[in-house]
């Protein structure tokens, strides 16, 4: 965190205080929560909290605070740092339930998320979060608690979705994945969404967590060779893998990296063979979704940039659209009740700058709404495939064998 | 602790069980916290403190006892909860009694500085083992069913399980040092090569501490797992409780039986009431309170009051 | 065969840039005693100052070396002479702790300073690599294990030959005899801690070019010198080298061969063993033989 960027986030909360003469004519709306700012989630807490910061101060200071039923409101962010420690957060958040808070934003890591939000929804207070994405959070029952990404065993149903619009549908997959909780519990998603999409599984592949290697295993792959070959692991390993792969000559009909081809440089780095490759791609600048507030994410960006020199990371974008969430919530239930604004964000159908915001009837984003985006390299640009909302471009399948990309 | 000590501390506890009546959730919460933080200190000072073989990795005996409870009660998941709680807690324990009998040998030969940095590194092993292999579903993390009945507060009634569970640790406690066994733990601690010389038998005596210090540590940690209701490795395998073991006994007063109390009631009470709003400064805060702890009171608060205690009897004789 | 060559080279360059990153807890360890819980720290300081400098003259991070090390031996002697000191004369926990409370606060200064996220240093040669007999060598970790070598060798060289070392060296075999023979010891302790926190602070520079850093990985830095200690022997740049090169072998292997998950464990179960066989590590303690 820069120097610039404590200041202005002590400025922002301080902000409220200063300003108590103009708290006359503004009512104050209050969101509690907590973020991990020390510990071994810092760098995302940094980004969520820079998140909420943005929309706080652009709300506030550009747009003078919001309207809901016909009533100004300024709002202000109560939000300390639980390092990643449940216990303390646990006991913070408590604090806040009791201070009268009515609306929490989420922390970073399920482990986090699920104890904290155990206590505002026996408190019946709402909690819009985008750090928690365990399938735990959303099978307890919890009434009050929303994420702004499907669950973690769902959060492949969008590509699985795509691959059934596909012509001629494909027949089988395997899968491969580093030994790294992130990937793993991403293979786990993609193992389900796969499998209720009618796709036959034919081998999974377990890779040490920093592969060095895999001749192997692309040699099994050629033996017995899938429609699709999905790939869940970090950038540089896709990398890895996908040299290895046209090295070998190992084609498959489709090739599908979790991370990777959406980078510039992984694309450079592969020049043409990049062709025809697929990912996730979650928020950036260019996707055409629209709001009231900012307009759109161009603007959003434009706006952070302006405030922060940090750059820009998706979970910066979902922390502001957690907080535009509960401001359309807000207004479509013309209350500031905690209750009625649980209707509204269970009936929720918006769009924000950062996608179309609908929840499933256990809080969990909709799979294929909010599951983030599929990208496919054609011609060495990166165009979105699905969902049918944000299409750039139709899917090119199957994909040119290696020799024959140009 | 003598008989008169044993009255007010059930007084004390009489009192405290009626805290969840008069004061509101959020206190009841840093109570819950601090009853914890004293029983983790007291269970750490029967080895810790009376045999001076200070611990900086009691956080594996924590992780372990909570993924061992919450693997088995996944198993039988059709139990009432509090039956659940119960054999988690038969189960945590055991386990952790076996992973300290194994390890009890080979650790308990190192001393000092060196055993207490072993220890740190039994805890990243579990940890990373935890979280490495599969079936113990460390990354993934591990649902455990509420056990407090719908009609009572959850934090009310970890609130109560904590005081049990402390009071407890403490009898335990207090029992082993009024012992025989105690005895020989305190001469450990003063000059081990010399009580054994002496016919104590070190080696059966600490590695008894160890484990017992090893199963309520555990035991301990089912519940917080309980009370969290999902843990994944990083929520139970902490650095930070680690250390703040010792910083327990430090601040309270290294070796006696209410020095962790005294010190989990004040660490809990200053990082969670008096920092707790910081956003970005506690981690800072935290260190800076070592610092001075170590500087300007290093025999803890009871090292401190006894010090004071001491210095006022002794000017008339001057 | 080559396999089996390729992963112990590897483990070697790994083990020389371990060796120096334990080399100044070491001799802290040997001379005063004291476990510096904050070494992992002045690791960190050393890969962020060279960050620093680099960029800000333009010139590659091996040469801010002389800078770097400066800058930490003249902030280690008075966090010596004027705090940890102070804690000395109390038990062992004492200096555990107040090190320990130092490393907190400076880990939340360097979050306000140069934020959580990871950083690395990239010079001109990162991607670069050559082959030698069939192996691979990458040019970023050879030149970091040269940079390793040399000075551990210079600290070697100054421990035995130099005045100063001379005076480290007495103080820590018969600190009472040093004393009536007219030896400041605490100047000398802060001496050898500032010494002891140039090294780490050059260690900071070597890892910082190899590896990613970020303000959350101290404690990783100061278990390493922790077990790199136990192995060779503690107090001298020969048993942190041993030690080190132990280390750095044993992890390689392991990654290869049993599992990249458990280089963590075979390493603890190593360090019980030696503590069990040798508990002064390979080596010895090199200051204990007149005691």
């Amino acid at each position: 965190m820069k120097r610039r960027d404590v200041l202005l986030g002590a400025a922002t909360l301080a902000a409220p205080a200063i300003r108590s003469a103009q708290a006359q004519t503004h009512k104050t709306l209050v969101f509690g929560g907590s973020v991990p700012l020390t510990g071994a989630a810092a760098e995302t807490g940094l980004n969520v909290n820079n998140g909420y910061l943005t929309a706080t101060k652009y709300l506030n200071e550009l747009l003078g605070g919001v309207e809901i039923g016909g009533e100004k409101y300024r709002i202000q962010l109560k939000l300390f740092d639980d390092a990643s420690d449940p216990a303390r957060a646990t006991t913070l958040i408590q604090r806040q339930i009791d201070d009268g808070t009515d609306f929490f934003l989420g922390s970073f890591g399920s482990n986090i998320v699920l104890p904290t939000a155990a206590i505002t929804e026996r408190a019946h207070k709402p909690m819009v979060q985008t750090g928690g994405g365990s399938d735990a959070i959303f099978t307890r029952g919890f009434k009050y608690v929303f994420g702004m990404y499907p669950r973690a065993t769902r959060q492949f149903a969008a590509a699985a979705a795509l691959f059934k619009t596909l012509h001629p549908t494909p027949q089988s997959y395997s899968v491969i994945y580093t030994n790294d909780a992130f990937s793993k519990t991403a293979a786990e998603g993609v193992k389900l969404s796969c499998d209720a999409a009618g796709l036959k599984r034919l081998d999974t592949y377990e890779l040490p967590q920093k592969p060095t290697d895999v001749s192997s295993v692309l040699g099994s792959v050629r033996s017995k060779t899938p429609d699709l070959l999905i790939c869940v692991m970090h950038d540089e390993d896709s990398l890895l893998i996908a040299r290895q792969m046209v090295a070998t000559r190992t084609n498959v009909k489709l090739l599908f990296q979790g991370l990777g081809p959406q980078l510039a440089s992984f694309r450079a780095a592969l020049g043409k063979y990049s062709e025809a490759l697929l990912c996730s791609t979650y928020w950036d600048e260019s996707v055409p979704y629209k709001d009231k507030f900012f307009g759109n994410s161009k603007q959003f960006a434009d706006y952070y940039h302006s405030k922060f020199t940090r750059p820009i990371a998706y979970h910066t974008a979902g922390a502001a659209a957690c907080i535009l969430t509960y401001i359309l919530a807000m207004q479509a239930a013309n209350s500031i009740d905690p209750k009625a604004v649980r209707d509204a964000l269970a009936a929720a159908d918006f769009e924000t700058f950062y996608s179309r915001i609908k929840f499933t009837p256990q809080g969990d984003g909709d799979p294929l709404l909010m599951g983030g985006m599929v990208a496919q390299v054609q011609k060495g640009k990166l165009e979105t495939v699905f969902p049918v909302a944000a299409k750039t471009a139709d899917p090119i399948y199957p994909a040119p064998p290696w020799d024959k990309k140009a | 602790m003598r008989r008169h000590h044993l009255l007010l501390v059930l007084g004390c506890a009489a009192l405290l069980a009626a805290g969840p009546l008069a004061l509101p959730p959020f206190y009841v919460r840093v109570g819950q916290m601090m009853l914890y933080s004293a029983a983790l200190g007291v269970a750490w000072t029967i080895l810790g403190g009376f045999a001076g073989y200070a611990s900086f990795g009691h956080a594996a005996f924590i992780g372990v006892g909570a993924f061992a409870a919450g693997l088995i009660e996944v198993q039988f998941a059709t139990l009432p909860p509090f039956l659940a709680l119960l054999m988690g807690l038969l189960t945590g324990g055991a386990v952790c009694a076996i992973l300290a009998a194994a390890i009890a040998y080979p650790i308990l030969r190192l001393r000092g500085t060196f055993f207490a940095i072993a220890m740190l590194g039994v805890s990243h092993v579990c940890a990373e083992l935890n979280n490495n292999v599969d079936a113990l579903q460390g990354s993934l993390g591990l649902n455990f069913p509420p056990v407090a009945p719908d009609s009572v507060a959850p934090e009310a009634f970890f609130y109560e399980l904590y005081l049990f569970a402390g009071l407890a640790v403490l009898l335990i406690a207090w029992r082993i040092r009024q012992s025989r066994f105690g005895a020989g733990l305190l001469s450990i601690r003063e000059d081990e090569d010399t009580a054994r010389m002496l016919g104590v038998p070190t080696e059966r005596y600490k590695r008894a501490a160890f484990i017992i210090s090893a199963i309520l540590t555990g035991m301990l940690g089912v519940i917080y797992a309980h009370s969290l209701g999902y843990i994944t490795t990083d929520s139970v395998y902490r650095d930070d409780t680690n250390l703040n073991l010792v910083v327990f006994s430090l601040l309270g007063g290294m070796g006696t039986l209410f020095g962790p109390v005294i010190g989990a009631g004040l660490l809990v009470f200053i990082t969670q009431v008096i920092l707790g709003r910081l956003l970005d400064f506690h981690l800072f805060a935290t260190g800076l309170l070592l610092v001075i702890l170590v500087l300007a009171a290093p025999g803890g608060a009871l090292g401190f009051i006894r010090g004071w205690r001491r210095r006022r009897v002794q000017v008339p004789a001057e | 065969m080559h396999l089996i060559a390729q992963t112990l080279v590897d483990g070697l360059v790994l083990g020389g840039i371990y060796a120096l990153s334990a080399v100044g807890f070491s001799l802290i360890f040997g001379v005063l005693h004291v476990i510096n819980l904050s070494h992992g720290i002045l690791v960190l300081i050393g890969a962020y100052l060279a960050l620093i400098f680099s960029q800000a003259l333009q010139v590659d991070p091996l040469l801010t070396l002389p800078l770097v090390m400066a800058v930490l031996f003249a902030a280690g002697y008075p966090y010596q002479r004027f705090l940890i000191q102070r804690a000395v004369n109390q038990s062992g926990l004492g200096s555990m702790l107040l090190t320990f409370g130092v490393a907190l606060m400076l880990q939340n200064v360097m979050i306000w300073l140069f934020s959580p996220d990871m950083k690395s240093i990239t010079p001109g040669y990162a991607f670069a690599s050559f082959r030698v007999a069939g192996l691979t060598f990458d040019a970023v970790r050879v030149s970091a294990l040269v940079a390793s070598l040399v000075l551990l060798s210079c600290l070697a060289m100054l421990l035995k030959f130099s005045a100063l070392g001379r005076v480290i060296r007495a103080t820590a075999q018969q600190t009472m005899a040093a004393r009536l023979c007219g030896v400041n010891v605490p100047h000398v302790y802060a001496l050898t801690f500032a010494v002891s926190a140039a090294f780490a602070g050059a260690a900071g520079i070597v890892i910082g070019i190899i590896l990613p850093f970020s303000p959350a990985d101290e404690a990783l830095w100061t278990l390493n010198a922790f077990v790199v200690v136990v192995l060779g022997g503690v107090g001298s740049p020969a048993g942190a080298l041993i030690g080190g090169l132990l280390l750095g072998i044993v992890s390689t292997l392991t990654a290869q061969y049993i599992g990249p998950a458990f280089p963590n464990v075979t390493m603890f179960l190593l360090l019980v063993i030696m503590l069990l066989v040798r508990p002064n590590g390979l080596l010895g303690n090199a200051f204990a033989a007149s005691r």
